[in-house]
């Protein structure tokens, strides 16, 4: 069993009160060029996700409680949650820090923005 | 001519007897669903005009002023509970108040169905179908949140530390009704979670 923890509405309970929403922060290469995406582009956006070892970046519902949306960063190694934030949030700068794979380009590319 | 007649929705459910917690359906209350933006000056401003009461920012908290009482259910969702002879008229009211406000009320008094459980014990119940733990003092008298119960969507009401309503749908009364019949017949006291803090 893990124990989930919904930073919207502070309510922690088990999985079974929470819907997984797979893996977070894609990015759809659609929207920022609609244009000139290529086939393999569109798939890996659609179908390809990361499944690494070690610390995953995810989605998850507060499907029984206050029904919004989330990011977690889990250990898939140990179940541990490293941090729970919000949906329109990047995760904690150490977590940050310790991405790897698409995560980390992707942080990286947010942190440039900035 | 048939006529249209209001029954509740464990009107016909069979009594409960023999439970070392009180069982009782609250038939006669009325309930609105009230969304918008708890960012939204203009909104809250609009239900205070009509409730009387400011509507809760704080996660699983409630407030109440004289016989109505508002949940707070998610950052832009709330239920309001009020005299059932009241639901429609103050459902009209909050939406000639929020015209022009993005937000939405609506009666939906039908929509669920109110178990009452009173007594020593009550919190003990309710665990045995969810996996919260209703000991912990997150829960003191006051605090609302929707959860699982027994494979259900609920809505758990603590109104004092030995008073607990629970919210089902409609559909689901009978089933939840027989559930916590059983989930709290005599004999199955389980006693081993410390009083609630």
């Amino acid at each position: 069993m893990i124990v989930v923890t919904c930073p919207v509405c502070g309510i922690k309970g088990d999985e079974t009160d929470f819907h997984y929403g797979g893996q977070a922060h894609v990015r759809r290469p659609a929207t920022t060029d609609p244009v000139n995406i290529t086939d393999e582009e569109q798939r890996d956006y659609l179908f390809i996700r990361h499944n690494p070892k070690g610390l995953h970046f995810e989605r998850w519902r507060c499907d029984r409680g206050c029904g919004k949306w989330f990011h977690a960063a889990r250990d898939t190694v140990t179940l541990d949650f490293k941090a729970f934030y919000g949906i329109t949030e990047l995760p904690p700068v150490e977590l940050q820090q310790q991405a790897k794979g698409p995560w980390a380009d992707y942080f990286q590319s947010r942190a440039k923005a900035r | 001519m048939l006529e249209a007649r209001f029954e509740t929705p464990l009107a016909n459910c069979e009594a409960a007897t023999g439970t070392y917690v009180s069982l009782r359906e609250i038939g006669e209350r009325g309930m609105i669903d009230l969304r918008g933006s708890a960012g939204d000056k203009k909104f809250l401003a609009a239900a205070k005009a009509v409730l009387e009461v400011d509507l809760p920012k704080q996660p699983r908290t409630s407030a109440t002023w004289g016989d109505i009482r508002v949940f707070w259910l998610s950052p832009d969702q709330w239920l309001i509970t009020c005299p059932r002879a009241r639901a429609q008229d103050l459902s009209e009211a909050l939406s000639a108040e929020l015209a022009g406000v993005h937000s939405l009320a609506v009666n939906v008094s039908d929509m669920r169905a109110i178990i009452r459980l009173e007594g020593e014990g009550v919190r003990e119940v309710v665990m045995k179908g969810t996996s919260i733990d209703l000991t912990h003092g997150d829960y003191p008298p006051g605090s609302v949140r929707r959860m699982r119960f027994a494979e259900i969507a609920a809505l758990l009401h603590v109104v004092e530390d030995n008073v607990i309503d629970i919210y089902v749908f409609r559909s689901y009364a009978h089933y939840a009704w027989e559930f916590l019949r059983k989930a709290a017949r005599k004999g199955s006291e389980v006693r081993v979670f410390p009083k609630a803090v």
